[in-house]
């Protein structure tokens, strides 16, 4: 009779979760180094940013003109005026903003659930069979002074068993990678340090 | 799969050709600019299509960001993606 109990303590768990394990730890640092480096890469890419754009509204006062382009009066002779505005830009001077510090951020990530799956499939079929047959021969001769008998018998059994066994088995390991927020350990920490107020001094991380 | 934000960085010195090459590869996975730089990109397309943005000559790195609203420019930024993003989007007659 197949052994249910036995096959399934026969299936290497622990080998398959430390080889999971082990497999999602080596991902995890790989995952982490490019994060790191990816970093580097934001702290050192930089953008000229333009601080501020100073817009002023200024009084434009000019004369309406009339036909042909003329300009126009009211009936008393006076100018027809109006206050027209003139718009002066002021662009603050650019300087250069890394992409860190702009606010564009690595993806940290973190394996969160696993899930290793056995299936098992146990077969087990027998066949028997058994013919059995039994033959009796008389034979018998008589004369005149003399007769004779005999009996034959004969008994056949034949037996067939027929036995399998089979086991089937597969296995699925799953999991999943979720993006987090970066380790505080691994994010600089920005320090503004506002020179008309030194007093004034900001820590930020992401 | 997920659209997300990643950014491109270029092997080598910059390179006009090869920034204008990296984004026709991107464009190419349905993937879209959102601003451009001398050491990189920052675009956003489809997580499956990382790998084989990775493979181009001219880049070095791809790497998932995210834009952090408490960042000193994260406003500006944002409104940089979106004009960048308005220009390659196509709106097509139902």
């Amino acid at each position: 009779m197949p052994n249910v109990g036995a096959e399934l303590a026969s299936i290497p768990f622990g080998k398959m979760i430390y080889d999971m394990a082990s497999a999602i730890a080596r991902s995890q640092v790989a995952l982490d180094k490019a994060s790191i480096q990816l970093v580097k890469v934001l702290a050192s890419t930089t953008f000229d940013y333009v601080p501020d754009v100073v817009e002023t509204l200024l009084p434009n006062p000019r004369q309406v003109k009339g036909a042909n382009g003329a300009p126009l009066n009211d009936a008393d002779g006076n100018p027809v005026m109006i206050t027209g505005v003139l718009v002066q830009t002021d662009v603050g001077d650019s300087f250069p903003l890394t992409l860190l510090q702009a606010g564009v951020n690595p993806t940290f990530y973190a394996f969160t659930n696993s899930s290793i799956e056995v299936k098992m499939s146990i077969t087990s079929t027998q066949e028997s069979s058994n013919t059995f047959s039994v033959g009796v021969s008389v034979t018998a001769s008589a004369d005149f002074l003399f007769a004779s008998g005999s009996v034959s018998s004969h008994v056949n059994f034949s037996s067939a068993n027929k036995y399998s066994y089979s086991v089937t088995g597969s296995s699925s390991l799953s999991t999943v990678l979720n993006p987090v927020p970066p380790p505080k350990n691994m994010m600089p920490r920005f320090f503004l340090v506002n020179a008309i107020d030194p007093q004034k001094i900001s820590v930020s991380q992401s | 799969m997920a659209f997300q934000m990643y950014m491109v960085a270029f092997e080598g010195a910059f390179s006009q050709g090869a920034s204008r090459d990296v984004q026709h590869h991107i464009r190419k996975f349905n993937g879209v600019t959102l601003m451009v730089m001398k050491t990189g990109i920052i675009a956003a397309f489809d997580d499956s299509v990382a790998p084989f943005v990775q493979q181009h000559p001219s880049v070095k790195l791809v790497g998932g960001v995210t834009l952090n609203p408490k960042g000193f420019a994260a406003e500006r930024l944002q409104r940089i993606f979106a004009e960048n993003l308005a220009k390659q989007i196509e709106v097509k007659p139902q």
